[in-house]
């Protein structure tokens, strides 16, 4: 409890970590709600090419309105979205190793896994922080949105927003781990963040996204493994928005399957960082 | 692995056998054994890249040893039960640039679980309570060292291990260090300090261990490091001051020295009875000068160098 109390004082003092969320919602309200609200409701000209016939840019104004908040979130900020939980986890542990406090840490009172499961509590907590956050400034634009259309404010029920929070909560949970055992393995943030990118960007969106394209039978065996892959089940999980005329192919693999592997990621990558941070000398 | 022995009555911390090495090349502590007692300053003296750091990382749990043992507050180094019991600055006190100076020590209490009231008394005695609102990253060398000091001190423990603790400081910063450590050792409270720095650990420690390329050469209080003064004769004839000298120290501690002269282990109270007793023998006494090894002497006879000088 000291090592959490601890962890949570210097944490919620901390600019940075408020600055990832800050920047994470005015990005969730702009390119989420506002620009497409915009586009759609004032299309330049030729701006449904492509789209289904009869279908307009206004239709796909449905994704922007309450009763698709919580699938609009779930889709749009799973991936992008969890890289500000990944920076978070970064700074929150690769700072440690740039000012060198790993020192003063272990050389306070408690071991240091009890100090490692302090700061995992933070940054659970921080990241709750962030979803219901999002979730908010997601639900407070949809209305707006709807306000704006003159349509209705008719919101999921309770417990669909709770079972998105939750989705959320864990795809940002396995993220925030990500950039935890990245920043210990490498003992510093720069890498971490670096390396942390372009894994989710190069291999898992540009190798697995194109192959994939190519060769979905070979690719996605392999791919259902991965974590930002089950990241985008669990989100796909909770449904399209229905626009007429545009089908999305159903997800690979199931809701529970994507929980499964998550959980087993977020498991995994905290048992690697406590027992790096247990076997490893304090050198600097 | 270290294994944990019980510690003697009176030691807060001892080590046997203590070692590190890096790969098979590098031995950066090599089976040291050392006591530090409870309530005296002891200084942990050595040059630069002796040891002394890693040494001091083992005894707080950074660094695990490739050999040996250590008990330091009665318990294994690094856990709870020894940690709660000892307060440390290992190297350049490493803080949180963006909370203030009394922010980061509420930190440590709260990780130690210290009530903030001993965050003030603990800024008072380093005399940085007009700093202490303003951020860490903000702060001079100096206050970052004083600030060390009173993050030692917060948990109010019986042993303060201090690594170089005027490292980088001015003058009067490291006058101003070195008496609060004298005031620290005061009592019960023990403190092992590191320095390269003779005449530093000369004005504050009680003992000393001396430590080279990670072995440990010596250690004592300083008088019993720098051994017996010596005094200096020259007299003719020769065979006659010899026969007095060793009459009157020994003759194991008479040695021949260049030119001629003897060099004589003995207690300089006696130097005019030497005297005396030469010309009573018949002896031309030519030369009689007294000499006390200083620390520094000591340091270069032991560690072939003049580190830190």
């Amino acid at each position: 409890m000291r090592a959490f109390s601890g962890e949570m004082f210097k944490t919620v003092r901390r600019p940075a970590v408020w600055v990832c969320i800050l920047v994470l919602l005015a990005i969730a309200v702009t390119i989420g709600y506002g620009l497409p609200w915009i586009v759609e409701t004032y299309p330049p000209a030729g701006a449904s090419r492509g789209l289904p016939e009869g279908t307009t840019l206004a239709d796909l104004k449905v994704s922007l309105y309450p009763s698709n908040f919580v699938r609009q979130t779930l889709q749009q900020w799973a991936s992008l979205g969890g890289v500000f939980t990944l920076i978070i986890g970064v700074l929150l542990q690769g700072s440690e190793y740039g000012w060198s406090t790993v020192k003063t840490l272990f050389t306070q009172r408690d071991g240091r896994l009890v100090m490692l499961a302090g700061k995992f509590g933070a940054l659970a907590v921080v990241v709750l922080v962030a979803v219901l956050a999002l979730f908010g400034v997601d639900a407070v634009s949809s209305a707006v949105a709807a306000l704006l259309d003159g349509k209705s404010l008719d919101f999921p029920g309770v417990g669909d927003i709770a079972k998105g929070v939750a989705a959320m909560y864990l795809i940002f949970a396995f993220w925030a781990v990500f950039g935890v055992v990245l920043a210990t393995l490498f003992r510093q943030s720069a890498m971490a963040i670096g390396l942390g990118l372009a894994y989710a960007l190069v291999i898992e969106g540009i190798i697995f996204g194109v192959v994939g394209a190519l060769a979905p039978d070979t690719v996605n065996p392999v791919r259902q493994w991965f974590p930002v892959t089950n990241a985008g089940y669990l989100a796909q999980s909770f449904g399209r928005v229905s626009i007429r005329g545009i089908n999305e192919p159903a997800p690979y693999a199931d809701a529970t399957h994507a929980v499964l592997v998550l959980l087993a990621y977020v498991v995994g990558f905290g048992a690697i960082t406590a027992w790096l941070v247990r076997r490893r000398d304090v050198t600097s | 692995m270290t294994v944990v022995t019980p510690t003697p009555a009176g030691a807060m911390v001892e080590t046997h056998g203590l070692s590190k090495r890096y790969g098979d090349n590098i031995t950066a502590v090599d089976r040291l054994d050392m006591v530090v007692r409870r309530g005296e300053v002891y200084g942990f003296l050595g040059p630069n890249g002796a040891g002394k750091t890693t040494t001091l990382r083992m005894l707080l749990g950074l660094i695990r040893p490739t050999a040996g043992s250590a008990v330091v507050a009665g318990a294994e180094p690094g856990s709870p039960a020894s940690l709660e019991r000892v307060g440390a600055i290992v190297e350049t006190p490493a803080f949180y640039p963006y909370l203030s100076g009394r922010d980061n020590l509420r930190l440590l209490a709260t990780y130690c679980g210290v009530p903030f009231a001993r965050v003030e008394s603990a800024l008072g005695q380093v005399e940085l309570l007009p700093r202490a609102g303003h951020r860490f990253s903000t702060y001079s060398l100096g206050m970052k060292q004083r600030l060390g000091i009173a993050a030692a001190l917060i948990k109010e423990p019986e042993l303060l291990i201090l690594d170089e603790p005027t490292n980088g400081l001015d003058p009067q910063g490291m006058a101003d260090v070195r008496g609060l450590i004298v005031e620290l050792g005061k009592g019960d409270r023990t403190v092992l300090v590191s320095s390269h720095l003779l005449g530093e650990v000369e004005q504050m420690c009680t003992r000393i261990g001396v430590i080279q390329k990670g072995k440990f050469i010596a250690e004592g209080t300083i008088d019993e490091l720098r051994g017996a003064a010596t005094l200096t004769v020259r007299a003719e004839p020769a065979e006659t001051a010899m026969k007095v000298l060793a009459g009157v120290a020994g003759a194991e501690n008479v040695r021949v020295v260049d030119g001629g002269a003897y060099s004589v282990k003995v207690d300089l109270a006696r130097t005019a009875e030497i005297n005396r007793m030469l010309v009573q023998a018949g002896a031309d006494v030519t030369e009689l000068t007294s000499r006390e090894r200083s620390l520094e002497d000591v340091f270069i006879e032991l560690t072939g160098a003049e580190a830190g000088l």
